[in-house]
């Protein structure tokens, strides 16, 4: 019981409290590249879920039982940057071989994500916080899940502001970045829910 | 066709071995560095806790709290340093605290705090962590609104006070049950 | 690649400082921009950081430039640079711990900053050593200057103090007394939000603003994200044509 509610904190908190795009900078090239149309930012956000619990799900085994029995921690990023980027060829491999209408997709988006930093990141958060391989899986999974809802906001956001009239100095990347901060306004007073729902 | 796949793989996998033997040589040498940086700052860190000790020395540990002994010159007992983890608003927080022979707080420092900046990161502040001196670790208390003696929250990062004040608490405990426990 | 030749070795160390100043022109490295400018102290233990991640990996890709085959040639790009930052890495934890405790999990993530993969892909594997050198020093120094002003704004503004915690850093060069400046009146009264995360990205919109008015008036074009564009993954997708991101 305590275990499930624990997990379901680190979920929420994931998602809403530390959402990794809008509150720890984490993945803002796809987020300010690829957000312009809902269709483009759902597809990327997908990729990137499947990807970061993949990720955890291979890099947590790597990290517990070799480089730590062995003393070698010091190699960590080295493994899980190549780990990671020979996780994405592979899935693109495999997804294009037996799967090509995910791939269709999905697939474009893959190589996007070996450079993206919340893959990179979530993995090194998982150990920086000790978490064991229930909980690194929640969390990537809900990292993955924060960052398809601000990606999905921001859509919307930018979809609205095509029509508007925007001053001159302003138009293109300066205003979009004012929108990102509106945007990260209102998550956060999401600040202290989870805590409170569950009172830890 | 068996060239053009064996002459990358062999590229990289020897571009590897180069890097993982220049990290090995770097941690080769920065290894001792960082434990005996790691240790001097502890040092440095019940220094400024109780900063009546002139040396310190490991009596135990409690649940993985381990307390240090602070002495005087002439090697007299003048009080305890714990450093305690918990979790707060940003994940883990560690506090070192120290108290003298009375319980009573010399001093806290936060050694690890990953909150919100502006908010919770005001906990490093020595406003708010002198409110603890001379408080007796171990019934330290909280409070949005404090009265009397009690520790005023910062604004805005109530969980990050109340994390800091369970550290403060758990290490007088610790120093209870041990000095207590083996005496 | 002529041209670069011809514009001689200064111009490949000064553009990366301004007019294409890989943070406010070029866009790239946007995650350690907005998290680590809460503090100048941190901002420049990260900028130069960056700048020795990247001119050690820009030298040895050139200087490797010819031996690494086509086909690998990313993951090969991948392995140097997070070679040379887990070298940094563990020198900052031995020597400037407190730099370490500030920049937390960005530390590590200097591999998947763009600048480094973006320079290393673009310049170091077309250009000779001392070109990639001297490209690597500017650019990140750019990044570094980059990083100071956004960092300078946020918290002066956020948290009415300047240059705090610097006495943590210089640390490295034996005791320092000198820890910043406190600025009167914002200091009793700081404009949190500044700091907090909305600050980051509204700071950032204000300073491309800003750069694109300075670099109208010299006649150049505005900063636009190239949504692949300046990706360093852009050769090897394909996102750009078949969905025509902005």
């Amino acid at each position: 019981m305590t275990m499930t509610k624990e997990l379901f904190a680190v979920l929420l908190t994931a998602i809403l409290t530390n959402n990794f795009v809008l509150c720890k900078f984490l993945g803002i090239c796809p987020f300010l590249g690829v957000s312009k149309k809902f269709d483009t930012a759902l597809g990327m956000s997908i990729a990137v879920i499947f990807v970061m619990v993949l990720a955890t799900a291979v890099c947590y085994p790597i990290n517990a039982f070799i480089l730590v029995p062995n003393g070698i921690e010091y190699l960590q990023t080295i493994v899980f940057i190549l780990v990671i980027a020979a996780l994405v060829q592979f899935v693109e491999t495999v997804l294009k071989k037996y799967l090509p209408d995910l791939y269709k997709a999905l697939g474009i988006y893959l190589p996007l994500i070996t450079t993206n930093c919340a893959v990179l990141g979530v993995v090194l958060l998982n150990i920086d916080n000790n978490y064991n391989f229930a909980a690194s899986i929640v969390n990537s999974l809900g990292g993955g899940i924060g960052f398809m809802i601000a990606m999905i906001m921001f859509s919307g956001v930018r979809e609205k502001m095509e029509n508007c009239d925007i001053p001159k100095g302003l138009q293109g990347l300066p205003i979009t970045l004012i929108a990102a901060a509106l945007t990260s306004c209102s998550f956060l007073g999401f600040t202290g829910v989870v805590d409170n729902i569950f009172k830890l | 066709m068996r060239s053009e796949i064996i002459k990358p793989a062999l590229t990289l996998l020897l571009i590897c071995l180069v890097s993982t033997l220049v990290l090995s040589i770097t941690n080769s040498i920065t290894s001792e560095k960082i434990i005996e940086t790691e240790k001097k700052q502890a040092e440095t860190a019940r220094q400024k806790v109780l900063p009546k000790a002139d040396h310190f020395e490991l009596i135990g540990d409690d649940e993985g709290n381990e307390v240090y002994a602070g002495k005087d010159a002439s090697g007299e007992l003048v009080g305890y340093t714990v450093a305690v983890n918990d979790k707060s608003y940003g994940g883990d927080i560690r506090v070192m605290t120290g108290m003298d022979v009375d319980m009573k707080v010399t001093g806290i420092s936060i050694l690890t705090i990953n909150d919100t900046p502006g908010l919770g990161m005001n906990a490093k502040k020595d406003s708010f962590l002198d409110q603890y001196t001379d408080k007796t670790a171990g019934s330290a208390v909280c409070s949005k609104n404090a009265s009397g003696d009690e520790i005023q929250a910062i604004t805005g990062a109530t969980r990050t006070t109340e994390a800091v004040t369970r550290c403060v608490n758990a290490a007088g405990n610790a120093v209870k049950n041990l000095t207590e426990g083996g005496n | 690649m002529a041209d670069n030749k011809k514009c001689g070795l200064g111009h490949e160390f000064t553009k990366g400082i301004l007019m294409e100043n890989p943070t406010f022109r070029l866009v790239l490295g946007t995650c350690p921009t907005l998290a680590v400018s809460t503090s100048v102290a941190s901002a420049i233990g990260m900028g130069i950081a960056a700048t020795i991640v990247l001119t050690c990996s820009n030298i040895a890709i050139s200087a490797l430039r010819k031996v690494i085959p086509d086909k690998v040639r990313i993951p090969a790009f991948i392995v140097i640079i997070a070679s040379f930052v887990t070298v940094v890495q563990l020198l900052v934890k031995a020597f400037v711990p407190a730099l370490d405790a500030a920049l937390g999990v960005y530390l590590p993530l200097i591999v998947v900053n763009c600048i480094i993969l973006g320079r290393a892909e673009a310049f170091a594997s077309k250009n000779s050593v001392a070109a990639s050198a001297l490209d690597g020093l500017g650019m990140g120094i750019g990044f570094l200057t980059a990083l100071t002003c956004m960092s300078t704004v946020r918290e002066v503004l956020g948290s009415g103090t300047f240059l705090s915690g610097i006495k943590d850093l210089l640390a490295v060069f034996g005791d320092v007394q000198f820890n910043g400046f406190t600025i009167p009146f914002i200091n009793s009264h700081p404009m949190t939000i500044f700091v907090l995360a909305p600050g980051g990205f509204f700071v950032f919109g204000i300073m491309i603003a800003l750069a694109n008015y300075v670099a109208e008036k010299n006649g150049k074009s505005k900063a636009e994200l190239k949504g692949c564009g300046s990706c360093p993954m852009a050769a090897t997708c394909r996102v750009k044509e078949e969905v025509g991101v902005s």
